[in-house]
């Protein structure tokens, strides 16, 4: 027997008769009703005649079925912050569903597995995840009720594990399963359907999933101490009463920023503090906490640096203690 | 035209068709329809289609829509004329549709598909295609005392 099967042409019907039937991606909608009744005309002798025949009805089933994209398309960026990763789930069966969703940052091939702190939908809409607003769920549970064709944005968001490095990639995936069932393509869950119609799993099996790229954007901070002794003879020995000048090199590399860098040194024991004899990239910092970034106490000095970026120019601070 | 043997055809029309059969003909000629699912199955390339009852029908499935017919009457029966309507949620399918006319109108003008046209508002006209197809009809000149036929098409289900 010969057919020609063309479900593309059948979905660009429905478009076009959107007149007759409003048009869904997902199909007929569960549960709408196919009717066949002929009617015939025909004469016999001077007599014509009407008749219609008895009406069958088949009652659409509901078919399963999930997409999930991720629209995060570029690697989101991790370093000190969490990354927020964009996903969407589309109800493609053509009944009313609801979706597990999980996040699961342990994928084959990560160079670093991220932490997932929280799953969420994004209730607004609005496909920027707004802490407060958009519904925060346990990992694993069941989305909202969504429509044939209806979608939802998802957000995972993950934090960077203290073992990543710089520029490592990773990947998270997000997951939805049908409430009603998956499975098998065609396996049938009776009666759970809308309306109690039966549920039959389409191509995608009932579960579809996402990958999500992530980039390590982190800052290495690297502190580097000197000395430079000034006796009072003119050489450099450690005498009593000689000037010790230490100095630490603040260096940051990576791509990332370094948040709230602060470098904080104590005195050395049998050394004294020369007062107010902080300076940052040369510049005087008073001992006094005020406006500048330096502070000294009676045991040791705290410079605040704040956020510095990966592969700005080293940060030079400097003090003098003496000898006692 | 595919014919079946009347013994599958019983049993399909009891399972799916309501208890009422054909509405009692002022002429006579008895008329029945009846919905068939094209149970497609593929085993190593080799694809078979089995017309069952549609015990679970999805969006993609094909359908196999029949009209059976019988004069009843000892007296020939002459232009019959079956107006089978396309359910909205089905489209038409091309295979066999040469044996019918169709119209793309609601029943208002007929022809065969290749001969009708399309003109929806803000569109252009354009070719009719099977999707487009809201009703079938069959003209038979004449029905002898006692025989009887099937008619049928095939949709999909959008």
């Amino acid at each position: 027997m010969k057919r020609i099967h063309n479900l593309f042409a059948a979905g660009a019907a429905t478009a076009a008769l959107a007149g007759a039937n409003p048009a869904q991606a997902a199909g007929t909608l569960a549960g709408t009703l196919i009717q066949n009744t002929a009617n015939a005309t025909f004469s016999s002798g001077t007599s014509t005649s009407t008749i219609q025949s008895n009406t069958v009805t088949v009652k659409v089933d509901q078919l399963i079925g999930v997409a999930v994209t991720t629209l995060t398309s570029t690697p989101v960026t991790i370093g000190t912050a969490p990354a927020v990763l964009i996903y969407q789930v589309t109800n493609t069966g053509n009944g009313p569903d609801t979706f597990d969703l999980t996040g699961a940052p342990n994928v084959s091939g990560n160079q670093f597995n991220a932490t997932l702190q929280t799953v969420a939908i994004d209730t607004n809409g609005n496909g920027v995840y707004d802490a407060g607003v958009d519904t925060v769920i346990t990992n694993g549970a069941a989305s909202q009720t969504l429509a044939p064709d209806a979608s939802i944005k998802v957000f995972l968001l993950a934090s960077s594990p203290t073992t990543a490095t710089d520029t490592q990639t990773s990947q998270v995936r997000l997951t939805a399963v049908s409430v009603i069932g998956s499975g098998t393509p065609g396996a049938l869950f009776a009666g759970k359907g809308t309306a109690g119609v039966d549920a039959v799993v389409g191509t995608s099996g009932g579960t579809a999933n996402a990958l999500a790229n992530l980039i390590a954007s982190l800052a290495n901070v690297t502190l580097t101490k000197s000395a430079v002794v000034a006796d009072p003879y003119g050489g450099t020995n450690p005498v009593p009463g000689a000037l010790v000048t230490y100095s630490i090199v603040a260096h940051v590399a990576g791509s990332g920023t370094a948040g709230s860098l602060t470098v904080t040194d104590a005195f050395p024991t049998g050394t004294t503090y020369q007062a107010n004899s902080m300076t940052l990239g040369g510049t005087a910092l008073t001992d006094t906490a005020d406006a500048d970034a330096g502070t000294a106490s009676a045991t040791g000095i705290t410079v605040t640096l704040g956020s510095v970026a990966g592969g700005t120019a080293d940060k030079t601070i400097a003090f003098k203690v003496k000898i006692n | 035209m595919r014919t079946f043997s009347r013994n599958v055809m019983t049993a399909m029309v009891i399972l799916v068709a309501s208890p009422v059969l054909a509405l009692a003909a002022p002429g006579a000629v008895a008329l029945d329809s009846s919905i068939k699912l094209d149970k497609i199955t593929t085993v190593n390339g080799q694809t078979t289609h089995e017309f069952v009852a549609p015990q679970k029908v999805v969006p993609g499935n094909h359908l196999l829509f029949v009209t059976q017919y019988r004069n009843t009457s000892d007296k020939p029966v002459d232009h019959f004329v079956v107006t089978n309507p396309v359910p909205s949620p089905v489209a038409l399918e091309s295979v066999g549709a040469d044996n019918f006319e169709v119209s793309v109108d609601g029943g208002k003008s007929w022809g065969k598909l290749a001969q009708l046209t399309v003109t929806k508002p803000g569109a252009a006209m354009r070719a009719a295609q099977d999707a487009d197809v809201t009703t079938v009809r069959w003209v038979i000149p004449v029905i002898a005392p006692g025989a009887s036929g099937t008619l049928q098409y095939h949709a999909v289900v959008r």
